[in-house]
């Protein structure tokens, strides 16, 4: 709750150092990275990426993984791109998050099946309904909830404050709320806590439920920074977001991690995508770089088990 | 004050409870009052826990009901048995280790204040209950930091800071040390004026004589008696505690044992702490290790089978040609290489292969001797000749989950007997096999021994011990305190020298 | 197994009924599977089963059927091998690109080297260093695909060798050449695995991998071996792949993985379990091929196959999971 011992956040020199020499390397070596239109970008370019990341945080820490958050995300732009109330569009992304969540979470708790099966079974399903509702990329976002994600309020970029938001409200549920508490509960010692009276089940569905949710928001999100919906929209953030999250210090095996953590991560994964725009590198190294930090973040952290 | 005219707090009527085959609770009757110590105690196995464990709300009764204040009560889990008054220390420990002392110690109870928790409110109670219980922790600090006496103690706050009518203890003295301990009796003796019962279970017969004032005996799953501290001494404890009929289940030991090594161990130390272990395991010997539970002896005998690293010491093995070798380290195969194989108690999880056959299980054995591209060994008889010998009637194709646990052992061990290993080591032979199959491994495992092999088994079964073994060396606190020839050797003398820290007061039977 | 029943009124019938029920479903999905599928086809779609067309559905399923050997390999020692896009990528755009000018002897070859070393790769960051099989294969995956695309900048993917589009249209007496490499491959792994030592400890490591260790069994080498050839057969299906497809493509086979992943659920291999041998993952590979083929011919588009494909996989774990929930696994 109100620790910050680093065996409990993750948060280590090496986490929280990596996005500021990242910084400070840019700055020196490139004029642009300085530029205010940079910044911006830069903003929004991790929005999306934050807010998805921030809901992989609540399921690593109970030992899960959701790698269907990429397919939500395009599930969820399409629906933005279809549906002219953007009301209705924000209410059939959060129905959808809390859907996919409650079957994710179920499959895992209840049935026993493994994280990573039943969250690419229901990433396939996602993406192929995904192809029905919006088959190609396109349809109109309605202007307001474009606005709400590229405008400024009081002189602060939208994104920034979408940002700021999903980072403060999943603070808020980690530090100050009972379920935050057993999430970590559960992460650490899932039959300690059932021992203490954590309802272990009923904790791990709720984790997939918001990381869901967290990823439908995000994909409305950069639905209305493109002012389009597109059914690919999601392919490369869940495991963008499983990288930012093992970066941000984030142990796999549960019981370890925090906001701050994630947010650094965020910010080092998109530093590295930025720096490789400037200096001129293919964009398609960006998948590159994430397989590589992703081997690099997951081979730093011990386990038991061999295999899956 | 007498205590048996007011109603019992706690009743449980005779409950039953199995596990599988394993029958770990036969019908057993208790009651518990307020105001009350109450401890509950007998062997390894006798069924203490899985007793308190159904208070707990861990387990439920097969059969018969369970009472508070005269009321059914239905503890399905343990938040509701919580809820329902009872608070537990496990004697696993339920700390958490990535969170703080404060936060282990509201877990499950946490303060809200509007849907948000209090977090000032909690790190106060914390401090409240720590003052109270007389432990000095840092509230903030992580508890994988923390000692396992440290642990313990926590366990113990945690278990004292509810509104509970009921405490159950679970063998909570055995990481403190003696100051931790006499701290314990403050917190029991004020528990006890409080008018609150506390379940004591322990085998330690000073605590028992200094802490409680009821005593309740189990022994293989039955109940055997209640008594009033005050009308028993330890000796007459320890004769209900003992004293089960020695089955004609054992075969003839061999008058003498030749004296011709086959396992050496010098100072062995199974982790930094432990004290070294230095003993010799003859050809043709079955020798026992006895001792109460958690004492060392599976830590002994995992480093020996290289499933855990030693910190230090050698072990030999003694070839057929005379010469030995240094088994290496924190290493299963090259302990098999040497000859040396283990047969872990926990059967299902971590020795057979259930959904395999019989036949495969066994040839797991002898394969290990062959390369992974080679051709397997094929040969039917073999196992059919093995089945017969070990009395293994069931056919061979047949999956070893759907076995009987007798007709499990047996195939775990034929895997080692088909290997030609020279050295077992053995956890609990016979749990969980009916008395039928006992007697036929306890002749196959002597006939090992009479062809040229070895035997070191840790059994928490002391008659077994006694008439299987040649030798028993007993464990307390992973130090061996006594090697008793096994024709000497009684219960209450084993016993005496695993429970007691002076020396036993009886010497011989 | 014998067991002492009193039946009530036809005792021979009702018990041997449910015999035969039990033993239908204890069997995989994909026999049954397969047997309900070509029912229906021959009700909505009866050409889809005269022979030249069976034939040619076979050839099609003949590269999933490759990386589904791979994958039922590994999965049976509990890991899990989801590099194949990347595998095929880069072996698709070295074939293809003319970065790797060597006559097709050496250049084929070089390829399921190339497989088998990212396999290699894969083995040793599971075995050694203890990462997860699904992330570490995954990330792989992505390093190869993302390299490949960047490097097509400098040299786009061309068409395929000749051999390989050869191999593909050739038939030995009525029979296309490629499925039977596929049985040839096949059969003779299958009755190595059912004889050797290393399919009877890929078995144990799989049931219960701490008895494996508990009993000395060397279980990290026999995950490497499977991750080497699962990474060899990843090559081999490209190769397959790009014969019939003709031309280089980034994203050649980028389905494969989670294709096989459902053929070998689906043939009865699940995480540890290798009941289905390995022929079930081949009859699954041939009956997802015919599903997608009748779907297809009835008007199913791509996004329904996806959600298909989701379905089965999600629905044959949970089944497998909600059966053996009480053992102790």
């Amino acid at each position: 709750m109100t620790t910050l011992n680093p065996a409990r956040t993750g948060l280590t020199r090496y986490t929280l150092g990596l996005p500021v020499v990242l910084v400070l390397l840019l700055a020196a070596t490139q004029a642009d990275f300085r530029s205010t239109q940079n910044l911006l970008n830069f903003s929004g370019q991790i929005g999306a990426l934050l807010i998805v990341a921030v809901g992989q945080l609540f399921v690593t820490l109970v030992a899960g993984i959701d790698l269907s958050v990429g397919s939500v995300m395009s599930l969820a732009s399409a629906f933005a791109a279809t549906q002219s109330d953007p009301l209705a569009a924000v209410a059939l992304a959060t129905a959808l998050g809390v859907a996919v969540g409650t079957v994710n979470g179920m499959g895992v708790a209840m049935a026993g099946v493994h994280p990573l099966v039943m969250t690419l079974s229901t990433a396939t399903f996602l993406q192929g309904l995904a192809y029905v509702v919006l088959p190609i990329p396109g349809g109109t976002i309605a202007p307001a909830m474009a606005a709400a994600a590229t405008g400024e309020v009081v002189g602060i970029p939208a994104p920034l404050l979408w940002c700021a938001a999903a980072a403060l409200a999943a603070s808020i549920v980690l530090r100050r709320t009972r379920f935050g508490a057993h999430l970590f509960a559960v992460g650490g010692h899932p039959r300690s806590a059932y021992l203490n009276g954590v309802r272990v089940k009923a904790v791990v569905v709720g984790a997939y439920v918001w990381c869901s949710v967290a990823a439908a928001w995000a994909g409305l999100f950069l639905a209305a920074r493109v002012a389009a919906g597109d059914p690919a929209l999601g392919a490369s953030y869940a495991l963008e977001s499983v990288a930012a999250v093992a970066l941000g210090g984030v142990q796999l095996t549960g019981g370890v991690g925090s906001v701050a953590g994630v947010v650094a991560g965020v910010l080092s994964l998109g530093l590295m995508t930025n720096g490789l725009n400037l200096f001129g590198v293919s964009p398609f190294m960006r998948g590159v770089l994430t397989g590589v930090l992703l081997l690099a973040a997951v081979s730093l952290q011990r386990r038991r088990i061999v295999g899956m | 004050m007498t205590i048996k005219e007011r109603q019992p707090l706690v009743e449980l009527r005779s409950v039953s409870k199995s596990f599988g085959q394993n029958a770990a609770l036969k019908a057993v009757s208790l009651a518990g009052w307020p105001g009350s110590i109450h401890a509950v105690t007998g062997e390894n196995g006798a069924g203490k826990s899985t007793l308190m464990k159904l208070l707990a709300g861990v387990h439920q009764p097969d059969s018969g009901e369970i009472l508070l204040q005269g009321r059914r009560a239905a503890l399905g889990t343990p938040a509701k048995a919580r809820r329902a008054g009872v608070s537990t220390v496990f004697q696993e420990l339920t700390i958490l280790p990535n969170l703080t002392v404060a936060e282990n110690l509201c877990l499950g109870r946490e303060l809200t204040r509007g849907g948000l928790l209090n977090l000032r409110a909690l790190r106060h109670e914390a401090v409240q209950v720590l003052q109270r219980s007389g432990i000095t922790l840092d509230p903030d600090r992580l508890c994988g930091t923390l000692s396992v006496g440290e642990q313990q103690l926590l366990e113990i706050a945690k278990g004292l800071h509810s509104e509970a009518d009921i405490f159950i203890f679970d063998e909570p003295t055995a990481p403190l040390n003696r100051a931790e301990v006499d701290q314990l009796e403050t917190l029991l003796r004020a528990l006890k004026e409080q008018g609150k019962l506390v379940f004591y279970i322990s085998h330690r017969l000073e605590e028992i004589f200094r802490f409680c004032d009821t005593v309740t005996v189990l022994k293989d799953g039955a109940h055997v008696a209640t008594q009033p501290i005050e009308n028993l001494t330890p000796d007459a404890l320890v004769a209900l505690m003992v004293g089960r009929e020695l089955e004609a289940l054992f075969p003839e030991r061999p008058a003498h044992v030749p004296d011709v090594p086959a396992l050496q161990v010098e100072h062995l130390t199974a982790t930094p702490h432990s004290p070294p272990v230095s003993f010799t395991l003859r050809r043709g010997e079955i020798v026992g290790i006895a001792g109460l539970e958690g004492q060392g002896q599976r830590e002994i005998i995992r480093s020996l089978a290289g499933a855990q690293e030693r910190s230090s010491g050698t072990v030999r093995v003694w070839a057929d040609g005379g010469h030995n070798i240094a088994v290496a380290s924190g290493s299963v195969a090259a302990a098999v290489r040497c000859g040396v194989a283990l047969l872990p108690e926990d059967r299902k999880g971590e020795g057979l292969y259930l959904d395999l056959s019989i036949e495969d299980n066994i040839w797991l054995g002898p394969l290990r001797q062959t390369p992974l591209w080679r051709r397997a060994p094929r040969d039917p008889s073999l196992v059919r000749r093995l089945a017969e010998r070990m009395g293994l009637r069931t056919p061979p194709a047949q999956p070893v989950g759907s076995l009987s646990g007798g007709n499990q052992q047996k195939a775990m061990l034929g895997r080692w007997l088909a290997a030609d290993v020279q050295i077992l080591l053995v956890e609990q032979p016979t749990r969980g096999v009916d008395v039928g199959a006992k007697a036929e491994i306890y002749e196959l495992l002597r006939r090992f021994t009479a062809d040229g092999g070895a035997i070191l088994a840790v059994s928490g079964d002391l008659p077994e011990l006694i008439g299987l073994c040649d030798r028993i060396l007993v464990v307390r606190s992973g130090a061996i305190v006594a090697d008793v020839p096994g024709h000497s050797a009684t219960e209450e003398l084993l016993l005496g020298h695993a429970l007691r820290s002076e020396s036993p007061s009886k010497a011989t039977a | 197994m014998s067991s002492s029943m009193s039946l009530p009124t036809s005792p021979g019938l009702a018990y041997r009924l449910q015999q035969a029920a039990s033993f239908i479903l204890a069997l995989p999905p994909a026999y049954l599977g397969t047997l309900v599928l070509l029912a229906s086809a021959a009700a909505l779609r009866p050409n889809l089963l005269s022979p030249f067309l069976l034939l040619l559905i076979l050839r099609q399923a003949a590269p999933l059927g490759f990386a589904a050997i791979g994958q039922s390999l590994v999965m049976r020692c509990r890991s899990l091998d989801l590099s194949s896009g990347g595998v095929i990528a880069v072996v698709s755009y070295l074939l293809t690109s003319g970065v790797m000018p060597l006559p097709w002897p050496i250049a084929l070859p070089l390829c399921v080297l190339f497989g088998a070393l990212v396999g290699a790769f894969n083995g040793f960051l599971i075995v050694r260093v203890r990462a997860s099989a699904v992330i570490v294969t995954l990330a792989v995956s992505m390093i190869l695909s993302g390299t490949v695309i960047a490097l097509s900048q400098f040299h786009a993917v061309g068409d395929a060798p000749d051999i390989l589009r050869a191999m593909g249209r050739a038939r030995v007496a009525g029979v296309p050449l490629v499925p039977l490499l596929w049985i040839a491959t096949l059969v003779p792994l299958a009755l190595w695995l059912r004889r050797s030592a290393f399919g009877r400890v890929l078995d144990a490591v799989g049931a219960n991998p701490r008895a494996a260790g508990l009993s000395g069994l060397p279980h990290l080498r026999v995950v490497f071996v499977a991750h080497v050839t699962s990474g060899a057969m990843s090559a081999l299906s490209g190769l397959m792949l790009l014969g019939f497809v003709g031309v280089g493509n980034v994203k050649l086979g980028a389905d494969l993985a989670l294709n096989a992943l459902a053929a070998s659920i689906l043939g009865g291999i699940n995480f540890g379990s290798g009941r289905g041998g390995m022929l079930g993952p081949a009859v699954a590979a041939f009956m997802l091929v015919f599903l997608f083929n009748f779907l297809t011919s009835l008007g199913l588009g791509e996004p329904g196959k996806l959600m298909l494909q989701g379905t089965l996989i999600g629905a044959a774990a949970l089944a497998y999971c909600l059966r053996h929930k009480d053992s102790a696994h």
